[in-house]
């Protein structure tokens, strides 16, 4: 527990949660960090739309399985109307297809739901912080999506600024960030791969956000490839 | 109703069958109409009064350059035409030196034509010499034939221009001279006189009924014979093509000498008459296997009386022996009989059988017969000897017939293959549907045995490991011992056995080192909270075939318990997870620097023997390894996938 004291904002917190033991918990979780306010709180899709209508917080945490309706939905329309919010999945077992999902929407991370209360405030102050939790399953998965772009590399310049003004519809990995992934997927923490790759953390953590990026840019795009195809555009 | 479809192809190829046939009828009446009106309309002058005298004479000489004196006026008068009968056995010696010959002389006076200057013709239906010929007008040679003896196309009507002189034109007597064997020939139908528009329309229709249609049909006959015995030599146990090419080439042999013989012929007048009448037996022999191969009733000894019958004869005209030509009668006459008695048999036969094809040519040879006594009276002289020799056209007729059974033999087949087909495609369609359901049936039984094994696997690992865990703090609450049980630590490692099966159920795709990862990435928390550093040397390992969902689960617990003993056990500051690949393995280590133990002490107890229980069913093996200061513990899988399957 670190408590940056003198800080005068402290980060503004809403959860999305219908279960009331997780409530409870984040509540404690956040009671207990300075630095962390818990401003908001919806237990559906519903009354979470109704705290979209107000002004931006710094951080919203979402549960999935929410009963009038998903959770992905409350973070693509999160994404859209604050811009400037980091979004966090609260999952139990971090399983590949809702996080994947959850980040095409727009979050940057998850919250384990297990983790230790003090893991929760922390993991939520590296988040804001820019740091970007990925799991190795999730890491090998990205990879997997973005493979068919390996057949034209000409598309993806070495430090990845890929989405250059519309020159490539989808955007790709570029070295590096591949690199970053598969070293992730190999087991090695963020320190390590720096280490690895002779970078600082704060890079890696940069690649890491830049693939979150990138792979939401990608989903949409897709999307609107396949509303084309369909012929809804 | 599937079945009455079955038959459908078969009868949508001729919706009306009796449209060729009746196409076919309307052309022979057209053909017919048309050569009668030809006939009707063309004239020229008919001779028929002469008067006949003969000279005996040996062998055969020159005849003269011109008619000698007394031909003219001093004969017989007789009516053309006019045929003696000829005898049965009429010369002892055949040789045609020594042979009895006769020449007979016609002399016929021309009644007055107009001299218009048009070119006159001589037409002549018939000359049954059965020798040579000379034509004389007004006694001077203008036509003589210049062929064989015997066999010199005496069938083809004779059609020549006479002369143009300045001494006569027209003529006003025509002698004829047919020097012939004594006792059979000399016979000489009406001679016609005219210019060629009067007489044109007469000679071809009777050349294109009498000559060119049999020639034409015998030939196109052969043809096809032809083509069905290249067909015999592809289809070997089909002798029905073999007989189609014997019985059309013997039908040729027969039919040659209505169209050749007013040039010189290749082979000697012996061999052309021994060819020209034993194939009369030929043609009945190969009709009857033909008729055989279509009614498929053998008749052995009829077929061997009839070979015999035919071998007979073959054998004894051959040249130097008996002279076909001379005996040509009662030649005839056996084969009308041998003719009658394949046609009753094959009406017979067909008739039991069933078979329309062979019922055709067997009614065909029965009418081939009968019109044969006509044409025997006819060689025989007893009929008017210009009327026209009628097995030709039941010849024609055969040709016709043969094609259609040819042609429906192969329609027939065509329809079978095509039935042959869509049954063929209807039994796939059923097989494949029998595959299908099949496959779907074995599909059910794996789906439902590894829905098994999973659920086995699953309880396993729930009964050793979660459940147990669980089990065990229950009691310890329900028996007041809470107060020492590390509850907190508990329910984490629980939720990190559940991670763990959860893990496992995702697939992992050979990929050692991402289901190593994963491990990492569940177990950092807890060895953060204990203080414990991880060292991650994840070096290469090779893609393991064999690593699915079974096998991951097992790797996963035994590392899990191997980090768990360290972190409950051990006091380690330090725990080094090192992958490598080394031969034919790859060895997955795990070192700490704690206190390290004895892994021969039963101490462990059930966790040891859980971890050996695992390595054992995945076919890898685990090691404690000796090391200087705390445990080292190797698991060394196989590259190649193990022989035992898993438990």
């Amino acid at each position: 527990m670190s408590i940056e004291a003198g800080s005068p904002a402290p980060l503004k917190v809403v959860l999305v949660e219908d279960d009331t033991a997780f409530q409870e918990a984040f509540r404690t979780a956040l009671a207990g960090a300075a630095d962390l306010a818990m401003v908001g709180l919806a237990a559906t899709v519903a009354e979470a739309r109704a705290l979209l209508a107000g002004p931006p917080v710094d951080v919203l945490v979402v549960d999935l399985g929410l009963p009038d309706g998903s959770g992905v939905d409350v973070i693509g329309e999160a994404h859209a109307r604050w811009p400037g919010c980091a979004i966090m999945v609260a999952t139990t077992f971090a399983d590949e297809r809702h996080v994947i999902a959850s980040i095409e929407a727009g979050a940057s991370g998850y919250l384990l739901k297990d983790s230790p209360l003090p893991t929760i405030a922390e993991d939520i102050r590296v988040l804001h912080g820019g740091g970007s939790p990925i799991s190795p399953r999730i890491a090998r998965q990205v990879l997997m999506r973005f493979r068919p772009d390996e057949r034209t590399p000409a598309e993806g310049d070495v430090e990845g600024d890929a989405e250059t003004a519309g020159k490539s519809a989808i955007p790709s990995l570029s070295e590096r960030e591949k690199e970053t992934l598969q070293l992730i997927t190999r087991g090695f923490s963020f320190e390590e791969i720096a280490e690895l790759m002779g970078v600082s953390r704060n890079t890696v953590l940069t690649f890491v956000r830049r693939i979150y990026a990138k792979l939401e840019v990608r989903s949409k795009t897709e999307a609107v490839f396949e509303a084309r195809a369909y012929g809804l555009l | 109703m599937a079945s009455s479809r079955g038959g459908a192809p078969g009868r949508s190829v001729t919706a009306r069958p009796w449209f060729p046939w009746a196409a076919w009828a309307v052309a022979a009446i057209v053909v017919l109409g048309l050569a009668f009106a030809v006939q009707w309309r063309a004239s020229g002058e008919r001779l028929t009064a002469a008067r006949l005298t003969f000279i005996d004479t040996v062998g055969y000489q020159s005849p003269p350059a011109v008619s000698p004196r007394g031909v003219d006026g001093s004969g017989r008068a007789v009516t053309l035409p006019y045929a003696p009968q000829p005898e049965w056995e009429p010369s002892v010696d055949a040789s045609p030196q020594r042979i009895a010959t006769r020449a007979t002389w016609y002399a016929l006076a021309v009644p007055p034509l107009p001299d218009d200057g048009r070119q006159l013709y001589v037409y002549i239906p018939r000359w049954k010499s059965d020798g040579s010929l000379a034509i004389y007008a007004d006694g001077r040679l203008v036509h003589q034939s210049h062929a064989n003896l015997q066999w010199n196309g005496s069938n083809q009507p004779i059609w020549f221009a006479l002369p143009r002189t300045d001494a006569s034109h027209p003529p006003r007597t025509l002698d004829i001279r047919l020097q012939h064997v004594r006792g059979i020939g000399g016979a000489f139908s009406s001679v016609w006189i005219g210019n060629y528009r009067q007489l044109a329309p007469r000679y071809y229709t009777r050349e294109i009924f009498q000559v060119g249609l049999p020639a034409f049909s015998v030939i196109a006959f052969l043809a096809t014979g032809v083509f069905a015995l290249f067909v015999w030599f592809s289809r070997r146990d089909e002798p029905i093509y073999a007989l189609f090419f014997l019985m059309s080439a013997a039908c040729f042999l027969r039919m040659l000498h209505t169209f050749v013989g007013v040039h010189p012929l290749i082979v000697s007048d012996a061999w052309f008459g021994w060819i020209t009448v034993n194939s009369l037996f030929w043609m009945g022999v190969t009709l009857h296997l033909f008729m055989v191969q279509l009614h498929r009733t053998r008749h052995p000894a009829l077929t061997r009386v009839l070979l015999a019958n035919t071998l007979a004869w073959t054998i004894a005209t051959l040249p130097g022996l008996l002279d076909p030509t001379l005996i040509a009668a009662p030649i005839y006459i056996n084969v009308l009989v041998l003719g009658m008695v394949v046609a009753l048999n094959g009406l017979r036969h067909s008739l039991k059988a069933g078979s329309r094809f062979a019922l055709w040519l067997a009614i065909w040879s029965l009418v081939t017969v009968v019109i044969g006594v006509y044409d025997l009276a006819l060689q025989q002289n007893l009929v008017n000897i210009e009327s026209v020799f009628l097995t030709n056209f039941t010849g024609v007729g055969l040709t016709l017939l043969c094609w259609y059974i040819m042609f429906r033999r192969y329609v027939e087949a065509l329809e079978t293959a095509t039935r042959a087909k869509a049954d063929l495609a209807r039994r796939l369609a059923q097989r494949e549907a029998e595959l299908t359901a099949s496959h779907a049936r074995l599909r059910e039984v794996e789906g439902r045995e590894l829905l098994n094994q999973e659920r086995q696997r699953l309880m396993q690992d729930m009964h050793d490991g979660l459940g147990s865990t669980l089990v065990g703090a229950l009691r310890a609450f329900e028996s007041d011992r809470a107060a020492d049980l590390d509850a907190v630590g508990i329910l984490r490692g629980c939720i990190d056995d559940l991670k763990l099966t959860i893990d496992s159920m995702e697939p992992v795709e050979t990929d050692l080192l991402l289901l190593l990862a994963t491990l990492r990435f569940r177990l950092q928390p807890r060895l953060e909270a204990a203080g414990v550093k991880l060292v991650w040397d994840a070096g290469e390992a090779p893609p393991l075939a064999w690593l699915d969902q079974r096998h991951a689960l097992h790797i996963l617990r035994i590392l899990q318990e191997a980090i768990a003993n360290i972190l409950k056990h051990a006091g380690a500051r330090e725990v080094t997870v090192a992958v490598r690949h080394e031969g034919e393995r790859v060895l997955v280590r795990v070192r700490d620097d704690g206190r390290g133990f004895d892994p021969t002490l039963p101490s462990r107890g059930r966790g040891l023997a859980n971890q050996r229980r695992r390595a054992e069913a995945i076919g890898a093996i685990l090691a404690w390894e000796p090391s200087s200061r705390g445990s080292s513990l190797a698991l060394a899988l196989p590259v190649e996938k193990p022989p035992r399957p898993v438990s």
